[in-house]
């Protein structure tokens, strides 16, 4: 059953190996590295990091955090898990949303307030970054889903809520929040093949 | 694996890709992907997606870059958890044993008081929390390097008995296409399976892996995906795929989405026949 278990994240091409280089320069150190893989990614990992927060300063504050948590761990990288940039995207994910959390809790928040003032998923696409053919069948799957769909797997992806929180938020089943997401994912995963 | 579990899992992949589940729901998920190649393929699929979920990138201000970089210089880095590289560790020889006497007893109470002195001002402060993590984080290193074990030795029990089976062929591959400087050889045991093997394989085009087939029929039969295995080399040990009728075969790689199709589409970029 370990057949492929060594298949890599190269499976995205040529940029997906240069990662694994950075990473290997990064695991021993280097700083250079470190600033290649910044370069690459972290226009990326900032726009999550702030779609999330809705806040320019924590995300930046998120910013320096998964390149912190990227240095000190990539000596555990392992590539059969997913590929570099799932990997940092993940890795802003969590802690953006660890935040989000910790926002929630406290009374005084001011997320809200800054809600509309930020720029979010209308900003213009930057060229920085170029979005692989497969990201951008996933965005146009996403936009297609029926609503209640994509807003139930908004609510996990990018504010970090667990399903039964989603089905409180939403006033629905927990059963249905569940199908919602599994649908929703399983067409996106649908739309990656041509 | 059971099929049992083979459906739990399956049902927690898409928790698992949006971070919902807990550390020890995340370890059976790690776990069985590891053994399994249909839940490795849905959560690599559901991987791209959650990437093609986040927002296309912007442009972070100048300052941040020396802000992040400079931060790195002083922060120590994690050490390696296991490494297929990993390094022997030498015992002393038996003779090197330290001699208990005299010495080494005041030595070892001496290093006593030190550990307890040590160990009650870790424990006096915050840094317990740290040693809970640290244990965990050894438990986990353990069992990762258990799981590995395993899948290396169940892979080197594979080649091993394909490479000595009575019914076994060898099968030069020639390049093809971009891929003509590839060398590749395919060990094709009709009883015990197939090994392949290739050197200098070009990556394969932007969002496509490399698939191999057994064609024995009219049907080319998957025998699964070749693993990269850095610098162009390519790997695949496979049990034999069902439905390859005896006699004449032919190996073949051609490139395929993620995760591989039920029958090929792509190029052949390497082939060779018995």
């Amino acid at each position: 059953m370990t057949r492929n278990s060594h298949l890599q994240a190269t499976a995205i091409g040529g940029p997906a190996d240069a990662d694994l280089r950075l990473v290997g320069r990064l695991a021993s150190g280097d700083l250079d590295a470190a600033g290649e893989l910044y370069d690459r990614h972290a226009g990326k990992v900032l726009a999550l990091a702030r779609r999330i927060l809705r806040d320019q300063g924590d995300a930046e504050d998120v910013v320096q955090e998964v390149f912190s948590q990227a240095w000190r761990t990539a000596t555990r990288f392992e590539p059969e898990r997913g590929t570099v940039a799932a990997w940092l995207l993940m890795i802003a994910r969590t802690r953006a949303i660890d935040r989000l959390r910790a926002r929630r809790s406290r009374p005084d928040t001011t997320g809200d307030v800054l809600l509309d003032r930020m720029p979010g998923h209308t900003e213009p696409a930057s060229d920085m970054l170029i979005a692989s053919e497969q990201y951008a069948r996933v965005r146009q799957g996403l936009v297609a889903l029926p609503a209640e769909q994509r807003t139930a797997l908004e609510l996990a992806y990018f504010e970090g809520l667990s399903q039964s929180e989603i089905a409180e938020r939403l006033a629905a089943p927990l059963g249905t929040i569940k199908t919602r997401i599994r649908t929703a994912l399983t067409t996106l995963r649908r739309s990656l093949r041509p | 694996m059971t099929m049992d579990r083979h459906d739990t899992i399956g049902a927690m992949l898409d928790e698992y890709a949006l971070g919902q589940l807990s550390q020890d729901e995340r370890r059976d998920v790690e776990t069985h992907v590891r053994e399994c190649d249909v839940c490795a393929t849905d959560l690599r699929e559901l991987t791209i997606v959650m990437e093609g979920l986040a927002p296309d990138a912007v442009t972070p201000p100048p300052a941040l870059r020396q802000r992040v970089l400079s931060s790195l210089a002083t922060q120590p880095q994690d050490p390696p958890r296991i490494s297929d590289d990993a390094k022997v560790v030498t015992l002393p020889p038996k003779g090197a044993r330290i001699r208990r006497g005299v010495h080494s007893g005041w030595l070892a109470a001496a290093a006593l008081v030190i550990l307890a002195f040590g160990a009650a001002l870790y424990f006096s402060t915050a840094s317990r929390r740290l040693l809970i993590e640290d244990v965990q984080e050894a438990q986990e290193t353990a069992a990762d390097l258990q799981r590995r074990l395993d899948q290396y030795a169940g892979q080197a029990d594979l080649a091993v008995s394909i490479l000595t089976a009575s019914d076994m062929q060898p099968i030069a591959m020639a390049g093809r296409e971009n891929a003509t400087a590839s060398t590749a050889r395919a060990y094709w045991s009709p009883t015990r399976g197939l090994l392949i093997v290739a050197d200098q394989l070009p990556m394969p085009p932007p969002g496509r892996i490399y698939q191999v087939w057994v064609i024995g029929g009219a049907t080319p039969v998957s025998a699964g995906l070749l693993g990269e295995q850095g610098s162009g080399r390519g790997m695949l040990i496979a049990p034999p795929p069902t439905g390859v009728p005896g006699g004449t075969v032919t190996v073949a790689v051609t490139d395929e989405p993620p995760g591989g199709l039920a029958s090929p589409t792509g190029s052949i970029r390497l082939a060779g026949s018995l």
